[in-house]
Order: structure tokens, then C-alpha cells, then sequence
């Protein structure tokens, strides 16, 4: 008699489900299968050959843009490398307004730092000229080491599929 | 425009003065028909005007043969030959028996500094230090694990200055002071007791003075006249015995020197060898 009898009483308690939330979520959504994606649209869009590939073929099919010690097993100075990373790229966005044809390499070579850029044809020699020489002297008295700017220019960005 | 620099070079032009330092990859100044990418579906790879992937990959193309010569023949003014006289180990370490060791590091980055650089190892052999025994037995007391037993090296090891050049001064100070202090005979040094004895030493310990008690009540119970303890000392047995029982305590027990030790107790106690 004691088998009905407990189930009589756990069905006579009350279901204790958890209340709805209705905290504030302040953190933004992470997209992670979206990210660094050009959405497949009516092909008219040209894509340059490193925006039309996804992260997950990094070292597959890409290289990586920017070239350091910082991430090596018994290395420091990762996380201030990728700080000024994110600098440099935005710098040289506002330095040449749409002329950058591509993303920009970044090489380290002991405390040298290289700068490879793809321009596109849109300036004459003498502003290219100056741009280089003010960027290479400000960036070098901003972090304190040799900063060289290494330009190459093609007639338009390169396009590698349509998309 | 400007066609490309390719287009107007020689087939024997001087390499090294395109590329005389590492750069990046020029397309307008490699006149290579190279391809990199993976290829569209039914195409080819991308050429390598405005190709980011080549610009990516580290290249050498300022290290070919011929620049490398003219680094060395650049360099060979400030090289020196190597001493003919020191033309084995042995010789450089009995010329140079103090042996220094520091690493360098390289990494990239807006600092060349790294504080793991300024570590110090300095090593030397004690056979080549002028020690008696007294000296060579403080100073491996005096270093502790410092000494390594069987190779006979001192290791020090120097980190507690900020700069290399402090370290290795400080390191060279620590041997200074170890020879100079092991040779000194403290006052306190006379009380040293058995415990703190590096090794096992026959003359004066309890296992004589019971080998000598046992002897003497045997010769006494066979009434022979007096035999004195030098005597028993000089015996071949007695030395034998003192030579087993030194091997055991200070190299450990083997086969070998348990029947050694075996045989001479027989010896001295006269027991004839049981079947």
C-alpha cells in the first residue's frame, strides 16, 4: 500500500519549473558561422581571393596576414602584438581611403616591422609618396621601432570570383 | 602606366642587387611566371599581380648562391683563424678548464629584450683546481648539489643580477670565494664528527676495535703468548678483513664484495670452508 500511496503524493505536489528569464543579455551574439563570410549573392559581387575564402581554410588554402613570434610555445607578447595589429589595419584604412586593394600583410623581423600593402591606382606618385614617407615616420615614433611600408599597385583589386 | 622592371632584364643580370635585403615579393620585379592560390572550379591558380598569398609566405630570394658568397667573402675580413695550437678537447680544456654557457633569444616584436637571456652557467672541472683533500672535500660540502660526482663538474648557475655581464661577474666571484674559503681550516672544523665523514675510514672505528677484541680472546683462550695489536694490525687476514669491510661501506654491496667479505671473515676466524 505504501507504492500508490507515494505516488499519489508526488503527483499531488506542485511542478516546480525554473521562472523565465528576463535578465538583460549585455554581451552581443557571437555569429560564429557567419564570421569573415562574403554571403553568396546574384554574382555580381567581385570578392578578392582573401575575402572569398572562410577562416576555416586558413593554412589550407590561406597564409596569415600578419607574421609573429608572439604565438610560439614559451612566447610572449602575443596579445600586444595583436593589439597593434588591429591599430596598424585601421591606420592604414584611414591613411589611403579607398585605395587599399586588399588586406594588408604584416611581417615582424626581430623588432623591424614591414608593412605590405596592395594599392589600387588612384593616386598620383607624388601623394603615394608622402603617404608613405608619414605613415612609415609616425608609426615608427609610435611604437618605437622601425617601421618600413613595402606599396605595390595594381590597376584595380584583383578579383578572384564573382560572388 | 609603366610597364613592369621585369620586361627589360637580363637573362645574367646581378640577382643580388634586386633583392640585396630580405623584402617582401615584388611581381613587377620577379620576372617568374608564378602561380599561387587555389584554383576557381574549372580555372587555374591566380597570377601574381596583386596575388596577397605570395606577399604572405616568407621568400629567399635575397639568399641565393651567389649573394651568400659575397656575405662570406664580406665577412672573411673580420673572421681570425682557429689557434692551431689547441687542436683537441683535452688541450682546449686544460688551457680554458672554466666552460661559460648563455643563450640568446630572437623573437619578434617592438622589444629585443628578454630577461631570460641574462642566466649565466659556468662549469668547471675540480681535478683542474689546484685542492688538496681537505680543500676538495669542503668545497663539495660547501656546493652541495651543485657537484656532480660522476663526471667531477661544478655547475653554478647565476641569475640574480638584471644584466649577463653582472651574472657572470657574480659567478666568477662564487668560484673565487669557494677555492679561497676551502682551503682556510676553520677552528670549528675539528669537531667533526663520523657522521660527517664523506667516506668510511677502518683506522680508529668500532669494527677494528671488535675485530681486535675478537683476536685477542682467541689467541688468549689458545693461550699464546702476547700477541700485540700491531702485530694482529700487520697480519694478512686483518688487512684483508679491513679491505672488505671498506669496500662494502663505501662502494655498496655487490656479489663481489660480499664474498669477498665472506672469505675474509673466514680467514680471520679460522673456520675451515663447510661443503
Amino acid at each position: 500500500m505504501a507504492a500508490p500511496m507515494a505516488g499519489w503524493a508526488l503527483r499531488a505536489m506542485p511542478r516546480i519549473c525554473p521562472a523565465p528569464s528576463r535578465a538583460l543579455h549585455a554581451t552581443p551574439a557571437c555569429l560564429k558561422a557567419r564570421a569573415a563570410r562574403v554571403r553568396v549573392g546574384k554574382g555580381d559581387k567581385a570578392v578578392t581571393y582573401e575575402r572569398a575564402h572562410a577562416p576555416h581554410h586558413i593554412a589550407h588554402r590561406k597564409g596569415w596576414l600578419s607574421l609573429h613570434t608572439g604565438n610560439l610555445a614559451g612566447e610572449a607578447g602575443a596579445a600586444e602584438r595583436a593589439v597593434e595589429d588591429a591599430f596598424l589595419r585601421r591606420f592604414l584604412a584611414g591613411t589611403f581611403p579607398g585605395v587599399l586593394a586588399d588586406a594588408a600583410v604584416l611581417k615582424r623581423r626581430a623588432n623591424l616591422l614591414v608593412v605590405c600593402a596592395v594599392l589600387a591606382r588612384g593616386l598620383p606618385p607624388a601623394k603615394l609618396c608622402f603617404l608613405t614617407g608619414y605613415a612609415e615616420t609616425l608609426l615608427t615614433h609610435f611604437y618605437k621601432c622601425p617601421v618600413r611600408l613595402e606599396l605595390q599597385t595594381v590597376p584595380a583589386a584583383v578579383p578572384y570570383k564573382y560572388l | 602606366h609603366v610597364p613592369p622592371r621585369t620586361e627589360r632584364m637580363d637573362v645574367d643580370q646581378d640577382w643580388s642587387s634586386v633583392y640585396p635585403t630580405a623584402a617582401s615579393f615584388k611581381p613587377a620585379s620577379v620576372p617568374l611566371p608564378i602561380r599561387m592560390g587555389y584554383p576557381v572550379k574549372g580555372g587555374v591558380p591566380p597570377t601574381k599581380e596583386g596575388n596577397l598569398e605570395l606577399i604572405k609566405i616568407p621568400n629567399f630570394l635575397h639568399l641565393t648562391p651567389p649573394a651568400i658568397k659575397k656575405h662570406c667573402a664580406a665577412l672573411k675580413d673580420f673572421c681570425t683563424e682557429w689557434p692551431s695550437a689547441l687542436d683537441s678537447d683535452e688541450k682546449c680544456e686544460q688551457h680554458f678548464p672554466i666552460e661559460i654557457e648563455t643563450v640568446d633569444y630572437v623573437s619578434a616584436g617592438t622589444s629585443i629584450r628578454n630577461p631570460k637571456a641574462r642566466v649565466v652557467t659556468l662549469s668547471v672541472k675540480l681535478s683542474n683546481l689546484n685542492l688538496d683533500d681537505h680543500a676538495k672535500k669542503k668545497l663539495i660540502k660547501l656546493v652541495g648539489e651543485r657537484y656532480c660526482k660522476d663526471t667531477d663538474m661544478l655547475t653554478i648557475t647565476t641569475d640574480r643580477c638584471p644584466l649577463r655581464r653582472q651574472n657572470y661577474d657574480y659567478g666568477i666571484h662564487l668560484l673565487t670565494v669557494l677555492y679561497h674559503e676551502s682551503w682556510k681550516t676553520e677552528m670549528w672544523e675539528s669537531e667533526k664528527t663520523e657522521e660527517d665523514m664523506e667516506e668510511y675510514i677502518w683506522e680508529n672505528s668500532c669494527s677494528q676495535k671488535n675485530a681486535l677484541d675478537t683476536l685477542l680472546r682467541i689467541k688468549a683462550s689458545e693461550n699464546v703468548s702476547n700477541v700485540t695489536e700491531e702485530e694482529l694490525l700487520a697480519s694478512e687476514v686483518v688487512k684483508n678483513y679491513r679491505n672488505s669491510v671498506i669496500a662494502l661501506k663505501n662502494e655498496g654491496e655487490t656479489e663481489n664484495n660480499m664474498a669477498q667479505y665472506k672469505e675474509s671473515v673466514k680467514k680471520l676466524l679460522n673456520i675451515q670452508a663447510l661443503p
